[in-house]
């Protein structure tokens, strides 16, 4: 291991690099870092619109670059591969060689910092690494040398819904030491956005337990010295509960947070089953927008009308970053939802929040009683891929379409929050009592449900097309 | 959520094969199976199809393994069946669910060869799991009532 200011490396990682000063130097003088979008768009109430993008060879994604931003994006993305994500490096390397097309994203690593500033220079706005691995240490050092200005992710929303089986102890101290570096950058007088990915594993996440979790992990970075946090929370279907829960992340930072600490709340377009009509999915994809706008978003991270199919092309993704644009444009300023509907709903998820992170936070040690709540599932997070979270959490959507608890697992609510969670539920079966199987999938499906209600001739059917659950 | 005491004390080993991570559909499948009075030792996602074998040892008693596929890989991922039956492991029936190929249309070849790796049975659809199982725990308990 190699260390680059706590920040433990691998060695060879660690060769290539340029001198920490001509990092420094080199992220000092970029133009537009991530953080000054941000700002801008957070005075103006309008968020910037950022799709996702990645593809594996150098010119190929220059060109995708190049396609995208003219479609207006506030910030671009380099997705990186999956075999990057797992720091198979060599693998990667050799995909990109061999076949680059093969990759699911970009191999920054593999490509080096020389590359990186190639991509940073060939467009006007910033990037940011969008990832999902749970130790983005070697990646982000890269990141860095390429003069990246934004890196997503965190202990827990890195690990959990990526991994079967890695510890939170160490993805929580490899992002510890992300972190760190950031604290030094920032007394340098470099900010780098941390992004945190609060959606998760997308599929009907209960606001409180997104928002419980990017808390945490907030709460960690800004104890290294992290100076700009993006929380991310993920579009739940329901307007109401979705701007309240974006509304909660500034009253949340204001709670938990030293008031130093610039946060920016994201929103991610819905990440779950998506409609399969282009028509529906744009206006989806244009309701993301306007949600964003209303739930004080500074950023919105687009979704296209091709997500039904697997990774979009250049067009639909630019289509996509032009249709959230719409959706938080001033031609929808007239739009007027319910205030107190909101209020109500922020009030609720606060409290939840609060019940969540505060037995967390009043230990001394953060980070060991992270871990330690997640193994006795009072941190839990529904449908995990890791055997590090116990799952018990079942959630469901209510008759509003609203996301709530139907099982709590070992989460430790309150009576009144319990109370509210079952009465919301008990009027959404009253027909007929279903399977849980069944009821899960139907929620899960919701939009495929809207999409064929609202157009006669939806490709959708219940039955024969629903995707096989096993 | 007050499981079901029809089915208590019977037990089958669930997970996901070897290099797929799709987790909602086996969380669902887990709480399905346990709401009818199963006990489900669930070995989760990315199973490798040796770990289905430790778990059966450890469980003899298992009615079924059950392993879900749904990125096509399933006969890449089962390769390893004839084998580990050769050797006297696994013998319980193997149920895999999903989608069994890749692509959207499924052929009978598709079937046909996890069939061969001696998968016991194919299921398209959750739904069709519980008949199956109870149609195989009768026959069983008909069996050792008759000898």
């Amino acid at each position: 291991m190699v260390d680059l200011h706590g920040l433990e490396l691998d060695p060879l990682v660690a060769a290539e690099l340029p001198p920490w000063d001509d990092i420094l130097g080199h992220l000092a003088a970029r133009p537009l870092p991530a953080v000054a979008v941000l700002r801008a768009a957070a005075g103006e109430g309008r968020p910037v619109v950022q799709p996702r993008c990645g593809v594996g060879g150098q010119r190929e994604m220059l060109a995708l670059l190049g396609e995208l931003e003219p479609a207006g994006p506030g910030i671009l993305s380099v997705t990186i591969d999956s075999h990057t994500r797992l720091r198979r490096f060599d693998t990667a390397t050799e995909l990109l060689r061999r076949r680059p097309a093969d990759l699911n994203g970009y191999p920054l690593v593999s490509h080096g910092w020389q590359r990186g500033r190639e991509l940073t220079e060939a467009v006007t706005v910033p990037l940011e690494v969008r990832h999902g691995s749970p130790d983005g240490r070697d990646l982000f050092a890269v990141a860095l040398a390429a003069g990246i200005t934004s890196y997503e992710g965190g202990g827990i929303g890195y690990n959990l819904p990526y991994s079967k089986d890695v510890p939170l102890a160490r993805s929580l101290r490899a992002w510890q030491q992300v972190d760190a570096l950031c604290g030094v950058l920032a007394t340098a007088g470099v900010v780098i956005d941390r992004e945190l990915f609060g959606t998760l594993t997308a599929v009907l996440m209960p606001p409180s337990i997104s928002l419980a979790v990017t808390v945490l992990e907030a709460v960690a970075a800004a104890r290294e010295g992290v100076r700009c946090l993006s929380v991310a929370y993920p579009q739940g279907g329901e307007l109401h509960q979705d701007v309240a829960a974006l509304r909660a992340v500034r009253t949340l930072a204001a709670r938990y947070l030293d008031p130093a600490v610039e946060v920016f709340p994201v929103l991610h377009e819905f990440m779950g089953v998506f409609p399969r009509t282009p028509e529906y999915a744009n206006l989806l994809i244009l309701q993301g927008g306007l949600l964003a706008r209303l739930g004080g978003a500074a950023k919105v991270v687009s979704k296209t009308g091709q997500e039904a199919y697997g990774i979009p092309d250049a067009a639909a993704n630019a289509a996509g970053i032009r249709a959230a644009a719409l959706g938080a444009s001033e031609l929808l300023d007239f739009v007027r939802i319910d205030e107190s509907r909101v209020a109500e709903e922020q009030h609720w998820i606060e409290r939840e929040v609060a019940e969540l992170v505060e037995p967390v936070l009043a230990h001394g040690e953060l980070l060991p009683a992270i871990e330690a709540a997640f193994a006795a599932g009072r941190l839990d997070i529904p449908f995990s891929a890791s055997i590090h979270a116990r799952s018990q959490v079942v959630p469901r959507r209510d008759r509003t379409g609203a996301i709530r608890y139907a099982d709590r697992g070992a989460l430790p609510f309150s009576r009144p929050v319990l109370a509210r969670h079952a009465a919301l539920l008990r009027e959404v079966d009253g027909d007929r009592p279903r399977s849980l199987i069944e009821a899960a999938t139907a929620d899960i499906h919701y939009f495929l449900e809207k999409e064929s209600q609202s157009l006669t001739r939806a490709p959708y059917r219940t039955r024969s097309d629903t995707p096989s659950r096993f | 959520m007050n499981p079901l005491p029809a089915r208590s004390g019977r037990l089958v080993i669930l997970g996901v094969a070897e290099s797929d991570s799709h987790a909602v559909a086996n969380h669902l499948i887990a709480m399905h199976l346990r709401e009818h009075g199963f006990t489900v030792v669930n070995l989760g996602v990315c199973t490798p199809l040796a770990d289905f074998a430790d778990a059966h040892q450890r469980h003899p008693g298992a009615e079924a393994v059950l392993i879900g596929s749904l990125n096509g890989h399933a006969h890449q991922d089962l390769r390893a069946l004839p084998e580990l039956r050769a050797a006297g492991r696994l013998r319980c029936p193997v149920i895999v669910g999903g989608n069994l190929s890749v692509g959207s249309r499924k052929s009978e070849a598709d079937r046909r060869r996890l069939l061969d790796l001696g998968v016991d049975h194919l299921l398209p659809d959750a739904d069709a799991l519980l008949p199956l199982l109870d149609t195989l725990h009768a026959a069983k308990v008909a069996e050792l009532q008759h000898g």
